[in-house]
């Protein structure tokens, strides 16, 4: 398929918004419509934008496939100690040992931001990961 | 003769269908879930969206398995696309 | 009234194109699309029962359920998860046969 400067322009220009809209959903998911789900789709988007419009070789100098992996299997594993220090702490797991707030700020949420940016780039990575595997008879 | 099979299958599944989700009335009296959240959610969690005060607050062990859902889809696709050797 | 027998068209449509197509990638777009008629029922309840968005602020006493926009968000992810896998699935599938057709598969499978 020919590509044309159109695409090429604007995929190149769009992409970090994108990536940027992701994060701000994902740190902001508490206050706002957002979350980590969608605001890990959000950043994955980014990438695949990149992924459809480069091709293949260029975005993956740029987000390696181990550095994906690993972020992937890591934020798994982050869920599971943030549960694990909520049995330590007190209560059960996954029980919530920050301090909550009223509500409106940002570090007054307890443990939800924490929560959220770890699914987010999860989410993310997951997406990414699946999108790699499954374009990769392309070129 | 498969095809009229199917028509008639998909046919009774449609009449059984139609008649529960007619029978039952959306948005009924099941509000105090609603009230309470309204009056609580906020303040125990800490999140003003509600949806995220449920599905990290309230419902958090749902969004473990959730994560597991979509680690385990991701290791599928891993497995089924890879190289073979 | 309108809006769920349309729902439950849409649902209807997913079923029988589940049912009546040979070829496996027009099943997963079946599939697809009975996720999204449970996504758009749930949510379209939900929806009567208020106005606004259900995020606190001040003043907003008129908000909608929470609870199956909750739900749905994991019915969502699920559902794209199983797209993921199906469409591998497919991938091997055609990679073994070298044809998408269901009925062909199964002969083959029949014959091995």
């Amino acid at each position: 398929m020919k590509k044309t400067d159109i695409l090429d322009v604007v995929a190149r220009k769009l992409s970090p918004f994108i990536l940027l809209f992701g994060l701000y959903l994902v740190t902001y998911g508490h206050l706002s419509p957002g979350g980590g789900f969608q605001g890990g789709v959000a950043l994955a988007s980014g990438i695949i934008l990149l992924l459809l419009s480069r091709g293949s070789s260029p975005v993956k100098e740029i987000f390696p496939l181990s550095a994906v992996n690993i972020t992937e299997a890591s934020g798994f594993l982050f869920f599971l100690l943030t549960g694990s220090a909520g049995l330590v702490i007190g209560g059960g797991y996954l029980s919530g040992f920050l301090p909550v707030g009223r509500g409106g700020e940002i570090p007054g949420a307890g443990m939800i931001l924490l929560l959220n940016t770890i699914i987010g780039f999860e989410v993310g990575a997951g997406i990414t990961l699946i999108c790699y595997y499954l374009f990769q008879g392309e070129e | 003769m498969r095809r009229i099979f199917y028509i008639l299958v998909i046919a009774l599944f449609s009449v059984f269908l139609l008649y529960s989700v007619v029978s039952v009335n959306p948005g009924g009296e099941a509000l105090q879930g609603k009230d309470f959240l309204l009056e609580k959610g906020a303040e125990e969690t800490g999140a003003a969206n509600l949806v995220t005060s449920i599905y990290l607050g309230y419902r958090v062990f749902d969004t473990l398995g959730e994560t597991i859902v979509l680690m385990t889809s991701v290791a599928g696709v891993v497995f089924l696309m890879g190289k073979r050797k | 009234m309108i809006s769920t027998l349309l729902i439950c068209l849409f649902f209807i449509t997913g079923i029988s194109g589940l049912v009546f197509s040979d070829n496996i990638i027009k099943k997963v777009i079946a599939l697809n699309l009975v996720n999204s008629a449970i996504v758009i029922l749930f949510i379209y309840s939900g929806s009567l029962s208020g106005i606004l968005a259900p995020i606190i602020l001040k003043g907003n006493e008129n908000i909608v359920d929470p609870v199956p926009q909750a739900l749905m968000l994991t019915a969502i992810v699920v559902g794209i998860c199983i797209t993921a896998l199906a469409l591998s699935l497919v991938y091997r599938l055609y990679y073994i046969y070298g044809t998408l057709d269901i009925r062909e598969i199964e002969k083959r499978i029949g014959d091995k």
